[in-house]
């Protein structure tokens, strides 16, 4: 059985029409794809703008936005795989950052979302939904999950 | 006397559980088995079933503490209410072995395992089959988070 607000948030994902596939480390990240402001190249990253745990930043539109890099687990790497080839830049009005990623696709169909098993969902998980994606399995998460995520290892990092 | 039906399971090469007849729905070999992320070490995966996920724990690796080494996987989908009148949820638990049906008495009821100690959170009851007591595992705690 899910928690009441486990089902308020898959039943707002539900609504969204739109997700990006961001392949991390091979495993499939589905964010809503109004939350990736733009894509850019990795060379575009500046390594010399240092920001706690990140790789670098990159100057959009008038601001340097943060690039972090992220295990397939979500863990944060201070060194880049070398399977990593886009940076899309994440926005979703109250985080901004970039996030290198082996490849990021957009989904020509709507998802169907599955909820994550309760016995599976550890109180910090950022997965907000499981999706099939033919023999593959994509886990569903947003901008403020990943920005969440990012601030707690920050965080641990200072403790 | 009360006579009941139950299925015991192989939770690996020596734990042994029951569930009752009617909350093992389906036997899978071979499951395929997908990894979820950050997701407890005794449920990383999930498998596809009725075009639905389930969960696909290893009760054993969350009995004993450590991960099970399976040869050949075998997977067990499991119905459950989490209330009276409710619709049947359901879960997958890994298996070493296909299980047995067996009948229980009233008579049969003994104390839990004393080892490992995790039974106490796993299991509502427990009947004696020979020399072995057999758990009797409570499905709605284990699939909604009770683990956890």
């Amino acid at each position: 059985m899910n928690r009441p607000s486990q089902v308020t948030a898959l039943a707002d994902l539900q609504a969204i029409r739109a997700f990006a596939v961001l392949t991390l480390d091979g495993r499939k990240w589905l964010l809503p794809q109004a939350e990736i402001q733009a894509l850019e190249s990795l060379l575009d990253i500046d390594r010399e703008v240092r920001i706690p745990r990140s790789i670098g930043a990159v100057g959009f539109a008038g601001e340097w936005w943060p690039v972090y890099c992220l295990s397939g687990e979500l863990r944060i790497l201070s060194d880049p795989p070398d399977n990593r080839r886009a940076c899309p830049l994440l926005d979703n009005g109250a985080d901004r950052f970039g996030l290198i990623c082996d490849q990021v696709e957009a989904l020509t169909v709507t998802p169907r979302l599955l909820a994550l098993p309760a016995c599976m969902t550890l109180p910090d998980s950022p997965i907000q939904a499981l999706a099939l994606l033919n023999d593959e399995l994509g886990c569903v998460t947003t901008t403020e999950r990943l920005a969440a995520l990012i601030a707690a290892a920050l965080e641990n990092a200072d403790g | 006397m009360a006579e009941s039906a139950a299925w015991v399971l192989a939770l690996d090469h020596q734990l042994r559980a029951a569930v009752g007849e009617r909350e093992l729905a389906h036997l899978i070999e071979a499951p395929i088995l997908l990894d979820v992320p950050r997701s407890p070490p005794y449920c990383r995966q999930v498998l596809v079933w009725n075009d639905t996920v389930l969960p696909a724990m290893d009760l054993a690796a969350w009995l004993r503490g450590q991960l099970t080494q399976r040869q050949e996987p075998l997977a067990g989908v499991f119905a459950y209410q989490t209330r009276p009148g409710a619709d049947p949820e359901y879960g997958a638990l890994l298996l070493s072995a296909i299980p047995t049906r067996t009948r229980v008495d009233d008579d049969q009821v003994c104390a839990l395992p004393k080892q490992p100690r995790r039974w106490q959170t796993l299991a509502i009851s427990c009947f004696q089959q020979g020399d072995q007591p057999i758990p009797i595992l409570d499905l709605p705690h284990i699939f909604s988070g009770g683990l956890l």
